[in-house]
């Protein structure tokens, strides 16, 4: 079914519209890395959790960034990532693929301007994780230039309607080769809003949780909810889940006791919803929490290894290292399931 | 002739026996275990007495020991697990609510407002505190000891009957409406990332909590050193990971004897609240027992995981 399917919706695209768009993709709503076998791989996946396309990927990868108008994605590697991958969402073919300038890594997430014609990425200097964030044209994908993140160990970004981007600096130096975090009794993460020309507008720290890495972000209607892991004593229990609003002192969403702790300490994504109720995962937990826009807890829900999270109908989507797919809204509801195993992040597209 | 279908069928499809006997020889009845000990203690809670709640302090801590390791349905919603052990409690968080319980207004040890207190200020060692005082304690401590027991009695009791109906979806795991666990293979996954996670939060807390750095030894960070049980509770737990380990599959000879070689080590060691690791002879000895420990965490990943055709969760295994 799958190679048909493909081949007619890239076959309609190719008739009707020289220049593709979204409405021409078959719809693939997400886009998800998964490990299959010992292969590594990305899905475009429809809304009730169907594959629409699979590619392979060098190794592992981690989350993508959709461009605004045009049926492609860029698919960034795991860090300490080497490569992206620019993925033809309607028929699911890699276009291009580029790699960070020496000396530099990708740190897995990144985001376009609103024209699409610019593409920021997350990184770090290789030694000493001091944070930048990659400046790359989307016709070639050559770079063009790169700016400070603000911070250490930089994770996700988001851009504004305005073009200003937030960054989520999240205060880890790592080891160049491997993944070992080298300075956990000293990190000191942040947020912070960087203006178009690379110029650091405001930045804010998290001073009684100097240990909780701000690594995920998601847009809300005023600003940017964060989601964070805690590196500190995992015998204290701390809010993982904040909002900021630049101008603005950052506020904590905690669970109440009992519930908290159920997150181990660690949120691996965040999404909102479009009623603007916030959730964020936990795969060493194997629990979503979820909020209301005001921070308010409203319920656990339970799945082993979860961790991808993103919007779905009135509610959200999850998914899995048990290769599921589960529509969130009341409570968990299996869409799919594939014999791979889902990794952090669902993208929509 | 039942029987003999029984044993056929089982024989046919010897998957399903991990999960069936997990259930039936270790989940149930140490869950039905713990709730009996907890009633036991409950009645001496009533009438005050002094050996009678030792005894049946140890009993039910004993039980606890012996299901701890199973983070998953009933023991994790409404924080249960934690009502029952609220450990570790670096900051003395429980110790301070509880002094204000045992001084302050006793409206607030009728069994719904009490269930309403914070975790640290219930369970097994709220109770510690209170029939093995450091200090004489500032109030007559029977009405709070009393809420306390029928506290422990309600939640171990919430908890062994929520097991049953728990049971039932790990039992039924990929059929049609089991919406918890979407095949079998979910259920043999949730199991053993119970026995590797068991494993791992072993060494680092009962054990690695007070081990801390040879600079920085903490012997008083063991768990429960108030009433002796540090070393018993690590014991406890390898002997309950062991049993775990046999029911989920009968081919695991080298885990097996792994675990009986660290609970030998434990039962050597001759150092019930772990006060001789500051001494090096002392502190070798608990070294040894974390080395050994984190050894049967790796057979149980190369031996166990393969036989029941399950790993440790992809996501889960690192962060980022």
């Amino acid at each position: 079914m799958r190679p048909n399917r493909r081949l007619f919706l890239g076959g309609l695209a190719a008739l009707a519209l020289p220049r593709p768009s979204w409405a021409d993709a078959g719809s693939p709503a997400w886009l998800a890395a998964a490990k299959e076998g010992e292969d590594y791989c990305l899905h475009g996946l429809s809304e009730s959790g169907e594959s629409l396309f699979a590619l392979p990927l060098p190794a592992r990868g981690h989350a993508a960034a959709a461009h605004p108008e045009k049926p492609l994605a860029v698919a960034f590697a795991r860090r300490p990532g080497t490569f992206a991958l620019v993925i033809d969402c309607v028929t699911g073919a890699e276009t291009h693929r580029f790699s960070p300038p020496p000396g530099r890594q990708f740190n897995g997430h990144g985001a376009f301007s609103a024209d699409g014609r610019v593409l920021y990425t997350s990184e770090v200097v290789a030694e000493g994780s001091e944070g930048r964030v990659g400046i790359w044209e989307t016709e070639g994908f050559t770079r063009m230039g790169e700016y400070a993140s603000g911070g250490i160990g930089p994770h996700d970004l988001k851009l504004l309607a305005d073009g200003r981007l937030i960054i989520a600096n999240g205060g880890i130096q790592t080891d160049p080769t491997d993944r070992s975090k080298l300075n956990i009794e000293t990190m000191r993460p942040n947020l912070t809003l960087i203006s178009k020309g690379g110029t650091v507008l405001e930045q804010v720290t998290l001073p009684d949780l100097h240990q909780a890495s701000i690594r995920h972000l998601v847009l809300t209607a005023t600003g940017v909810a964060f989601a964070m892991q805690w590196e500190g004593d995992p015998a204290e229990v701390v809010p993982l889940l904040g909002h900021w609003v630049p101008g603005q002192a950052p506020e904590h969403y905690a669970a109440p006791e009992g519930e908290a702790e159920r997150m181990k300490g660690y949120a691996g994504s965040i999404a909102r919803a479009s009623d603007g109720r916030l959730a964020i995962s936990s795969p060493k937990g194997g629990v979503v929490q979820v909020f209301d826009a005001q921070g308010q807890f409203l319920a656990t829900h339970a799945r082993a290894d979860v961790c991808g999270l993103a919007a779905l109908g009135p509610g959200f989507v999850t998914s899995d290292g048990a290769g599921g797919i589960c529509a969130l809204d009341e409570g968990l509801r299996p869409l799919a399931k594939l014999d791979l195993a889902w990794d952090n992040h669902m993208v929509a597209l | 002739m039942r029987a003999l279908l029984l044993t056929l069928a089982l024989l046919a499809a010897p998957a399903r026996a991990d999960i069936a006997e997990a259930v039936q020889d270790h989940i149930l009845p140490g869950m039905a275990k713990l709730q009996a000990s907890a009633e036991t203690l409950r009645d001496a809670g009533n009438t005050c007495d002094t050996k009678a709640l030792q005894d049946g302090f140890h009993a039910t801590y004993d039980a606890w020991m012996a299901v701890q390791h199973l983070h998953l349905g009933p023991t994790e919603e409404e924080g249960r697990g934690l009502a029952v052990l609220y450990w570790p409690d670096p900051k003395g968080m429980g110790a301070k609510a509880q002094m204000a319980l045992l001084k302050g207004d006793p409206a607030k040890l009728e069994p719904e407002a009490f269930a309403e207190q914070s975790v640290a200020a219930r369970g097994l060692l709220a109770l510690e505190r209170l029939i093995y005082p450091e200090k004489p304690l500032p109030a007559d401590p029977c009405p709070l000891i009393a809420a306390t027991t029928a506290d422990l009695a309600r939640v171990t009791g919430e908890i062994a009957a929520g097991w049953q109906d728990y049971a039932q979806l790990l039992t039924t795991a990929g059929e049609p409406g089991n919406t918890a666990f979407l095949s079998r293979t979910e259920a043999r996954q949730a199991l053993f990332t119970q026995l590797a996670a068991g494993l791992e939060t072993l060494n680092d807390g009962r054990i690695g909590r007070p081990l801390g750095s040879f600079e920085a030894p903490h012997p008083e960070r063991a768990e429960a050193r108030a009433s002796g049980r540090s070393l018993r509770n690590i014991t406890l737990a390898l002997s309950a990971l062991r049993d775990f380990t046999e029911s989920l599959t009968p081919d695991a000879p080298q885990t097996l004897a792994a675990f009986d070689a660290a609970i030998a080590q434990a039962e050597a060691m001759d150092d019930p609240i772990l006060a001789g690791i500051t001494e090096p002879q002392g502190r070798l000895k608990l070294e040894i027992l974390a080395q050994s420990v984190t050894r049967l965490r790796e057979l149980a990943l190369s031996e166990v995981a393969p036989e029941m055709d399950v790993g440790i969760g992809f996501n889960s295994a690192d962060g980022d």
